[in-house]
């Protein structure tokens, strides 16, 4: 067992602030349903004061007030309505069309990933392209809209809105304009709140409700900079990072992450890796925020009690080269870290690569979890790693194994690292590759497969990069754990958890190559790129570096176009949670929409396609989820795995699934709206199932 | 003699049947493919399965050109060695078994068709 110092050196230091805040936020077992005013709100003494208590959190059941479910992002409802023995009833209640699809150049790159919240009667959601909606409940009927006009060249790798966060201002009179207000972060780089109610921007915050993200950037670039998640809420304040287009260059936009004040849009702290200190309220005149450094693109998790917000970081703009990289790129990369959200300073961080150069940026929200009686946060990684850790200080509670004598390659021996941390309590990981473990349609296409293992360079897990010939990363950057993340049942004691089990097969492209391919970063491109996305990484020039990226994601046969490695590439399992032991592993999704050559082979058979998406996990014993490239939304028994209830979807369901009571009647919901990446069909469906009603 | 059968064609016997020499030759072919890239794989170090079974199939190509029953037994050899090497490297993983064994069965088939046109000649 080894465990990581660093978290523990850093969480050392400033583990007294947590002192300030050990007030109990437990909502009232009684009135579950309604926000409660703060046990001991200080109002009269100001905004700033009242914005650093903590107050009581919307709870998950008949509302599905928080992207991940509740504010620890479980993804768990204690709805009970629908279960095990009456699930096959499920009927469509509703589809509600967003009416946001591709136009003109965002052809080909949409991939809304949307999870709508439930509050009240209302849904709560963003389209592809930022359109903030809300729509009736229990009918599907639109009850507002808001366009901020993103414009197409914005879309960074994908036109992605996963979801908005709310906030009601406890200081605000009930039908004031934006007491409860709608935020959203968007691709071309703004916070945009309205109120709730009405859609109507909120005047006070920003600029008529809008803040500009690009500020102490640098040089607006569209598409470089986008945000994806919603915002973390935290006392308050508003807490985001933003999605930094992968692979461009090293003097990309920063990492930096930054907390608002939710109702006036100012900037209260900004946490810049490589100069915290300085950059505390922003670059000096003329300065911009470190560029190149560590992102946060996911969903943080939020810890109103402590008064932490949780962020998984990226990597460095430049994923597959590391040498360049500074000594504080290299000490967050790939962590966890807890930053005080009503100051801006870190409390811990935890590491879970060392030098990355796989691009195993952390896509999965955390969530909060008691863990054998000690306040708990669960961090899922891409390489499947499962990791619990004390909230208040970092400190694994689970065996962290560390890997010794690793590769160290030809391309840059210094810089990579030959021990790494691992989960010894649980992964999601696979043993590693061999040739047999190829496939193809034919013993020709198998053959094929077989003479591109045997060209590369693989030495399992963490083989590091390589030019002179192709590398085989597996598992690939799409993980393990993305930001679909897990879902937690504490009542049975059960992590849910789907995952992906697919390589990459990747080189690193000489800059000469790279030129003479001209593979340029996004701020040298003429124009709007054309039409259409690759995968991310099939030729990145990496600028800066001496070497540019080619991925092959998925590893896919350049004969077939079939993957090269045997299924399943995907699956879903159930963890038990005191012990880390699995319960059920099983594949997940049928090969009825996948075969050779693109031809839907339209087989019933679990065959365990790639996926995209989380489960939502119910008190009625069941597991809800889309994710897989089949198009199909799915009831699985959380006991035995085994699949309930399905239904096809029309359009790809690569979403997070939600359930909520209207009426006194379970709902549950996914949006069906495409993957470009997942190669699944677009659509703008907002679906809604139940029992008949009686 | 079998009537019914496709490959029977009224024919003397030391007539050539085109139906045994065209897949005489896609046996060939394949077989040239897959020995010519099993040879490859086994430079690298790999499995010395494509570069015997490719054999094997040039073989059995030949043989059928020569309209000769012992193609039949030549890829019997071949198929059984094939099911055989499948099952000792992936057991009974069925998605993983399908490519090894589904097309060099269907081949199997057509060889087996061709009995009774090879056996007239004997």
């Amino acid at each position: 067992m080894h465990r990581i110092l660093s978290a523990f050196a850093v969480s050392l230091l400033v583990a007294p602030t947590v002192a300030a805040a050990q007030q109990s936020v437990d909502p009232d077992p009684g009135a579950p349903l309604e926000m409660q005013p703060a046990a001991s709100a200080t109002a009269e003494t100001g905004g700033a004061i009242t914005a650093a208590q903590p107050r009581p959190q919307r709870e998950v059941g008949t509302d599905w007030p928080y992207y991940g479910g509740d504010a620890d992002a479980t993804r768990y409802s204690p709805l009970d309505q629908i279960t095990r023995d009456n699930v096959h009833e499920l009927e469509e209640v509703f589809t509600y069309h967003t009416g946001d699809l591709p136009k003109g150049s965002a052809a080909g790159k949409y991939s809304p990933e949307t999870t709508p919240l439930k509050i009240g009667d209302d849904l709560l959601m963003c389209s592809a392209m930022n359109i903030l909606i809300s729509v009736n409940a229990a009918s599907g009927e639109e009850n507002w809209r808001f366009d901020p006009g993103v414009p197409n060249e914005a879309i960074p790798y994908g036109a992605s809105c996963r979801g908005v966060s709310i906030y009601t201002d406890p200081d605000a009179a009930e039908n004031a304009p934006c007491a409860t207000r709608v935020i959203e972060g968007t691709l071309d780089a703004r916070l945009v709140a309205v109120d709730a109610a009405t859609g109507r921007p909120c005047e006070g915050f920003g600029e008529n409700g809008s803040v500009d993200l690009w500020h102490d950037i640098g040089d607006r670039v569209p598409g470089w900079y986008a945000v994806t998640a919603p915002p973390a809420i935290v006392r308050g304040v508003l807490v985001t990072g933003a999605q930094v287009k992968d692979g461009q260059a090293e003097d990309a936009p920063s990492g930096v992450v930054r907390g608002y004040d939710v109702i006036t849009g100012d900037l209260l702290w900004a946490w810049d890796l490589a100069a915290p200190e300085q950059n505390r309220n922003g670059p000096p005149e003329g300065d911009v925020y470190t560029r190149g450094t560590p992102n946060m693109w996911t969903t943080a998790t939020t810890d109103e009690k402590l008064g932490y917000v949780y962020l998984p970081l990226g990597n460095s703009s430049v994923d597959y080269y590391g040498s360049n990289r500074s000594d504080a790129e290299n000490e967050y990369a790939t962590s966890l870290l807890a930053l005080d959200a009503t100051t801006g300073e870190e409390v811990w961080h935890f590491q879970t690569v060392r030098n990355d150069v796989w691009d195993y940026d952390l896509g999965s929200q955390a969530t909060l979890i008691d863990y054998e009686g000690t306040p708990a946060i669960l961090l899922p990684s891409k390489q499947g790693d499962i990791y619990i850790l004390n909230r208040e200080t970092g400190e694994p509670l689970t065996p962290v194994g560390e890997m010794t004598g690793l590769p160290k390659g030809d391309v840059e021996p210094d810089f990579i690292s030959d021990t790494q941390p691992i989960s010894a309590w649980h992964t999601l990981r696979k043993d590693p590759l061999q040739e047999k473990d190829m496939w193809g349609f034919t013993p020709i296409d198998q053959l094929f497969c077989r003479i591109m293992f045997r060209q590369a360079n693989y030495d399992g897990f963490f083989t590091p990069p390589s030019s002179d010939k192709p590398w085989i990363q597996y598992p690939g950057y799409n993980g393990g754990s993305d930001w679909g993340s897990v879902a937690v049942d504490q009542e049975r004691g059960i992590i849910i958890a789907n995952y992906n089990d697919v390589p990459n097969y990747n080189r690193l492209v000489p800059r000469a190559e790279a030129d003479e391919r001209g593979l340029t970063p996004i701020d040298e491109k003429q124009g709007a790129q054309g039409p259409g996305s690759s995968a991310e990484g099939a030729g990145d020039p990496q600028t800066g570096s001496p070497y540019g990226i080619d991925v092959n994601a998925g590893w896919r046969s350049p004969l077939t176009g079939m993957p090269c490695t045997r299924p399943p590439y995907g699956g879903i399992r159930a963890i038990d949670l005191k012990t880390g032991e699995t319960l059920w592993d099983r594949p997940l999704g049928t090969a009825r929409r996948n075969g050779p050559f693109g031809i839907p082979s339209f087989l019933p058979l679990d065959i365990g396609t790639p996926n995209n998406g989380g489960s939502v996990v119910t008190a009625g014993g069941l597991v809800f989820i889309a994710a897989a490239t089949d198009n199909l939304f799915r009831a699985i028994d959380i006991e035995t795995g085994e699949t309930l209830w399905s239904t096809v979807l029309p359009a790809g369901g690569q979403a997070n699934p939600i359930t909520y009571e209207m009426g006194g009647r379970q709902y549950v919901m996914v949006t069906a709206m495409g993957h470009h990446f997942m190669e699944t069909p677009v659509g703008d469906d907002v679906i809604a199932w139940a029992l008949p009603s009686k | 003699m079998a009537t019914y059968d496709v490959t029977s064609q009224p024919s003397s016997p030391h007539q050539r049947n085109w139906a045994v020499t065209i897949l005489g030759w896609v046996c060939a072919a394949f077989g040239l493919v897959i020995f010519a890239g099993g040879a490859w794989l086994i430079t690298l170090g790999g499995s010395w399965y494509y570069g015997l079974a490719g054999l094997g199939l040039i073989g059995t190509g030949v043989l059928l050109n020569y309209q000769k029953l012992a193609a039949v037994w030549l890829y019997l050899l071949v198929w059984i060695g094939t099911l055989g090497w499948s099952w000792w490297e992936v057991g009974a993983d069925w998605w993983a078994e399908a490519p090894r064994i589904v097309a060099p069965t269907l081949i199997l088939v057509l060889i087996l068709m061709c009995i009774p046109a090879l056996a007239r000649r004997r």
